[in-house]
């Protein structure tokens, strides 16, 4: 190989090593957290110009033609960490558009403009970042010692970009393969969902913005070492869109996929215009270079959106060393393998290691035996004048399966809603276990063990049943940036504790074989088991169900119901609104009926059928 | 038995079976109604009245099955075709133009007429509901529960259809405004002559004022006939406790302790 | 006192091209739901193809019809051929709502390096006088800036006429608004749909005109820029709302021509941006439209 060759090589092993770095940031952002962040570049700009400030001299050198803050001439590797610190910090002001939950597009238009009015800004300041001419003569690392052009030097950036490059794939890697990862994808799927499992929107959303951004800055600080020069015409939208087509065509959501695309893309497209004989006039083959980008971007979108290499699906195999046997042969659906967790002796009630405390100030185990669990006291709920609940009085005995039924309008979602915590109360009171939960949020409830399951279709399609199953559970030590960044060890037992759990309920409802079948792949039925399982997750005391048999078949209703009673035979408490009224019949008692705000009477649905004014309240309509 | 009327039905469905992508949700309905005459639907909840509508009107495409109106077959057609066909359609929700002005509602409606036959339909259709009158410059989204129903059932009136089609237009509404549009403007809608088949949660009032009444449970016609052979059934309010034909009943679980 | 008028008459020549331009922009969002972001693309090949024309000797007036023209048939196209199929084929709303807008920025650079493909990198001009300088109620403007103007304010008209007077511009508004019922009323909401495509299709022609007839020299990246100040406009006037884009045209474009005349001038774009990153944070739905969730 000749020098001038191998100079070649390096030179693009350097760009691959910086380009992978950046689209695996990205590819954090945009493929695992869903989050379309058209401003990317902007983090990669403020790594390049933070490592050329700290190791530029001072302003005045070099006769002073360059005007710019810093310079303060450090050595490396400061000026590299330095590019990462301020990517990450750089993230924290663009949380006020990604917080919220704004439409994604017009999320993703926000920051599109929002780097480009940061181009603007630093083009036409001068005194802060040299404006449009940019920052030049910016010092490689290490220059005072060794000779920036020399062979040697050129392979050890190589090499140091290569690695950095593998250092970041092992770090996205850990925080996507961990119960914050899963979290991650939860959100980019059905944010609403997310948000209603207690996944904060913001911290997570923050979060990404800000690893993604502390990527983005660090292959900024490597670029700018190597080129020595940096100017806003470096990073205008068209360079985001860029790592954008790698990250779609390589394949979002799998991050070799986005080195894959950073290979083909940034690197292989500028290096094969190279060997293109230069047609036309000047500037005419970098034009048809863009062209051809927009082109593949609209052509995988529509042909292969996946990508290349599209995202894996998780199976979760074996990871637990409990043996099947101990899972199975532990009395009761809920309790959780032996091995992560002591089992108590005292029942379905017991606290296991996941479960928070007992709600301050209540004598847990007086609040275990009374035998009611809930109870409303004068509940009303007023809403445009008009009493959707009026001052309903009930009470919810342990170990029932307690119906709800009533004509359309009748107020049973509103009661619902008021005892679940969804729906905020006009006056009275929800009591649940001895305590006065009815200003309690409803995320604090669920973790209290009063858990409600929704109407519409609410699992995570790109998530495995098993998956949507564990993103359910609360306070997994590996749910959180930290947690996963501390690795598999770390939240390890947390994980396999949930997986037992997970496992025992998919058998016990009969969908062992779809533990791997993605939400999207499952049929009405299976995704109404799936949410009661997911419920189910989080060992509830009581669980809400809200229409659980809506659109299911009859017989498979009729499983669901007798799986329902068996829960309620090992102490469960269950209200269950419905309408299918057959299902009452067979498994419901006592049963609550609603009419025009208020309980019209309780009884087994036999008693009920007998009293007129039940008959004519369905009639009346 | 069929429904009383004097010429042949105005809209006859037969076996129609229809859903929204996954499964059907109605399994082979079929009605009929007559002109100047009201048939209603009845049942309980997730019977699928409101999926019977959608497809009778276009909204939602039958799986199976055939719709005419008149002599015309419409089973399939989009809902801008099935509207020029003669049918008229109010939605449960969603039922007016917000944006649009009380006058532009109703201009809306006659989007088929001839020019000059708009303005007169207006007057006609003002005259019919005089409190629209009043507030013809008034954004439909401004309106109550009441208004936006008047204007809902006005805007299908300017057509003058030969078959309306109305999806519990009650709801929402205030006992006494659902009694007044029930026995008041739906009973003329039959009265000048059209087909009216009107979907209801409030089976007692709407028996009330219809010539035939269909039960649809568990996506099936459970019972068909007149109301007053209806009220005076026992199996007419069982059927609201009961969904689908009788499916034999599983033995009960046993009870593990 | 003379400088404020100065700007103020600038800020209305800004205020018309962005007018023209948003209503477009913010119609083609009501009716489809797509944030077109390959509009600013679509401006600038119309505008070259009255540069075409007014290379080979017709007044660049004239050749505005033709971009018009132009403009119509190109977002059609871009609309039936690209957008409307994606839309079909991703069920999903959340998820069809992001591809579309990469798919639009995708349609940018084919449109736009496309077109430099064929007309190269350097700037052009109209062939055009400025006309004289003319003093009107205080403003100081050449004859070419006061014609920006009013074909503005007879665009707005029409624009205005069309929504609240034909029976086309009610079917318009009532398909944005409830695109099930107005098939319904059997409005053939699918023709509908093209039809404001075209018209909107057409306003954009116009505007990538004007937009170079104001700016002097253009070339085919040069909406690039201009794209983000009528998202401005059209988010600060709420986006789908055709009033509230020339509402917040006019604010906009009068805001930041007055501004950069007391402060420096390269910064007035930034008022523009800044102004929709607050709506955006504050009130999404805009000051025209209804809260949206």
């Amino acid at each position: 190989m000749t020098t001038a060759q191998l100079y070649y090589l390096l030179n693009l092993l350097i760009y691959a090593g910086v380009d992978i770095i950046a689209c695996l940031g990205l590819s954090q952002q945009f493929g695992v957290a869903g989050l379309t962040n058209f401003g990317f570049i902007i983090f990669q700009a403020a790594g390049a110009y933070t490592a050329a400030i700290l190791s530029l001299p001072a302003a005045s050198a070099n006769g002073g033609f360059q005007s710019y803050i810093g310079g303060w001439n450090l050595p490396f590797p400061v000026p590299w960490i330095g590019a990462a610190i301020v990517g990450a910090l750089i993230a924290l002001p663009f949380t006020f558009l990604v917080g919220r939950r704004l439409r994604g597009d017009f999320a993703a238009v926000g920051l599109l403009v929002t780097a480009v009015m940061i181009n603007l800004l630093v083009t036409n300041y001068r005194p802060f970042l040299n404006g449009s001419a940019g920052l030049s003569l910016v010092p490689a690392p290490l220059q005072g010692k060794y000779n920036p052009q020399g062979a040697g030097y050129q392979w050890a950036y190589a090499v140091a970009a290569l690695l950095l490059a593998a250092g970041a794939f092992w770090l996205v890697q850990r925080v996507t393969e961990s119960p914050y990862g899963r979290s991650l994808r939860a959100m980019r799927d059905n944010d609403i969902v997310a948000d209603s499992l207690g996944k904060s929107l913001f911290a997570q959303r923050t979060s990404v913005l800000v690893l993604g951004g502390a990527l983005a800055g660090l292959s900024g600080g490597v670029l700018v070492g190597y080129i020595t020069t940096w100017s806003p015409g470096a990073w205008g939208y068209a360079e985001t869109i860029v790592l954008f087509a790698a990250v779609i065509i390589g394949g979002a959501g799998n991050h070799r996929g986005a080195i894959l695309g950073a290979i083909l893309v940034p690197v292989g497209f500028e290096e094969a215009t190279r060997y293109l004989p230069a047609f036309g006039p000047p500037g005419f083959v970098d034009d048809l270079q863009w062209v051809a980008i927009g082109l593949l971007v609209v052509i995988f979108l529509w042909f292969r959106p996946q990508g290349i290499l599209p995202e894996r699906r998780r199976i979760i195999g074996a990871t637990n060393n409990i043996p099947n046997e101990d899972v199975v042969s532990l009395p009761g659906p809920l309790r959780a393998s032996r091995g992560a967790m002591a089992a108590s002796p005292d029942g379905p009630a017991a606290r296991t290691s996941m479960q928070p405390a007992p709600f301050a100030g209540s004598p847990a185990a007086a609040a275990r035996n009374d035998p009611v669990v809930l109870r409303t006291v004068d509940l009303t709920r007023d809403f445009g004048g008009v009493h959707a609940v009026a001052a309903v009085s009930i009470e919810v005995r342990r170990g029932t399966l307690t119906g709800l039924i009533g004509p359309n309008g009748a107020g049973k979602s509103t009661l619902l809603g008021m005892l679940a915590g969804t729906i905020p109360v006009t006056s009275g009171q929800v009591i649940y276990q001895g305590n006065d939960v009815t200003h309690v949020p409803a995320y604090r409830r669920a973790r209290l063990g009063l858990v409600r399951t929704f109407q519409l279709a609410s699992e995570f399609k790109r998530l495995t049943v098993m998956e949507n199953l564990l993103s359910a559970v609360p306070g997994n030590r590996g749910d959180s940036l930290a947690g996963s960044l501390r690795g598999r060890r770390y939240w390890r037992r947390d994980e396999d504790a949930a997986i037992a759990r997970a496992r025992v309920l998919l058998e016990r409802f009969g969908l062992s074989g779809y533990a791997d079948t993605y939400g999207g792949d499952l049929s009405g039925g299976q995704r109404r088991l799936t949410e009661i399982m997911r419920a189910l997750m989080t060992e509830p005391t009581m669980l809400l169900l809200d229409e659980p048999m809506a659109g299911v078949h009859p017989r498979l209703a009729r499983q669901i119901g007798a799986q329902l009673l068996d829960l309620c035979a090992e102490g469960m408490t269950i209200l269950m609104v419905e309408h299918e009224l057959a299902i009452m019949d067979e498994f419901c008692d006592p049963v609550i009926m609603m009419a025009e705000g208020a309980v019209l009477a309780t009884g087994t649905m036999t008693d009920l059928r007998a009293r007129t004014e039940v008959v004519e309240a369905y009639l009346v309509g | 038995m069929g429904p009383p009327g004097r010429e042949g039905p105005a809209l006859l469905a037969e076996d129609v079976r229809a859903g929204y992508g996954a499964g059907d949700i109605i399994h082979g309905v079929s009605v009929q109604v007559s002109p100047g005459a009201v048939a209603s639907v009845v049942g309980p909840n997730g019977s699928g009245k409101s999926t019977l509508l959608k497809a009778l009107c276009g909204v939602i495409r039958p799986s199976a099955g055939r719709v005419r109106v008149g002599d015309r077959d419409i089973t399939g057609l989009p809902p801008e075709e099935v509207a020029r066909a003669g049918v008229g359609y109010v939605p449960q929700v969603d039922d007016v133009f917000a944006p649009l002005t009380v006058r532009e509602n109703l201009e809306m409606g006659g989007y088929l007429l001839a020019g000059r036959t708009v303005a007169e339909r207006v007057e006609r259709v003002v005259g019919i509901f005089p409190r629209l009158g009043n507030m013809l410059t008034r954004r439909a989204g401004r309106l109550s529960g009441g208004e936006r129903k008047m204007l809902a059932m006005g805007r299908v009136l300017m057509l003058e259809p030969a078959v309306f089609l109305l999806d519990e237009p009650t709801a929402n509404l205030a006992p006494q405004v659902a009694t007044e549009l029930l026995t008041g403007h739906v009973r003329t809608l039959a009265e000048v002559g059209a087909a009216v088949l009107i979907v209801e949660q409030r089976a007692r009032a709407v028996l009330a004022i219809s010539d035939y009444t269909y039960v649809l449970g568990g996506g099936q016609v459970l019972m068909a006939d007149t109301p007053a052979h209806l009220n005076a059934s026992q199996e007419f309010t069982e059927s609201f406790f009961g969904v689908g034909p009788k499916v034999p009943q599983t033995p009960q679980a046993p009870k593990s302790s | 006192m003379s400088l404020f008028l100065a700007s103020l008459g600038f800020g209305l020549v800004t205020a018309a091209v962005l007018a023209i331009a948003a209503v477009g922009f913010t119609m083609q969002f009501a009716v489809t739901d797509v944030l077109n972001l390959a509009y600013g693309a679509v401006m600038i090949a119309s505008a070259f193809v009255a540069y075409a024309l007014n290379q080979a000797g017709v007044n660049v007036w004239i050749g505005l019809l033709a971009a018009a023209a132009a403009g119509a048939v190109g977002s059609v196209l871009l609309n039936q051929g690209i957008y409307t199929p994606f839309q079909r084929r991703i069920g999903d709303a959340a998820r069809s709502r992001i591809t579309l807008v990469i798919v639009s920025l995708g349609m940018t650079l084919i449109i736009e390096f496309g077109l430099q493909a064929i007309v190269g990198g350097t700037s052009v001009s109209y062939t055009m006088s400025q006309g004289p300088t003319v003093r009107a109620g205080g403003l100081v403007l050449t004859a070419v800036q006061f014609v920006i103007i009013g074909l503005a304010v007879v665009v707005m008209a029409a624009v205005h006429g069309l929504l609240r007077y034909t029976k086309l511009g009610k079917a318009m508004r009532a398909t944005s608004a409830n695109r099930s019922l107005a098939r319904n009323c059997g409005i053939r909401t699918g023709r509908i749909v093209t039809v404001t495509w075209a018209v909107t299709g057409a306003l954009c022609g116009i505007a990538g005109t004007v937009f170079a007839i104001n700016n002097g020299s253009f070339g085919a990246t040069s909406a690039d820029l201009f794209l983000v100040v009528i998202l401005a406009a059209v988010f600060l006037g709420g986006p789908g709302s055709a009033y509230g884009a020339m509402l917040g045209a006019l604010i906009i474009g009068l805001a930041t021509e007055i501004s950069a005349a007391y402060i420096t001038p390269s910064y007035k774009d930034v008022i523009a941006f800044a102004v929709l990153l607050i709506m955006l944070a504050v009130r999404p739905s805009g000051l025209l439209g209804t809260a949206v969730s």
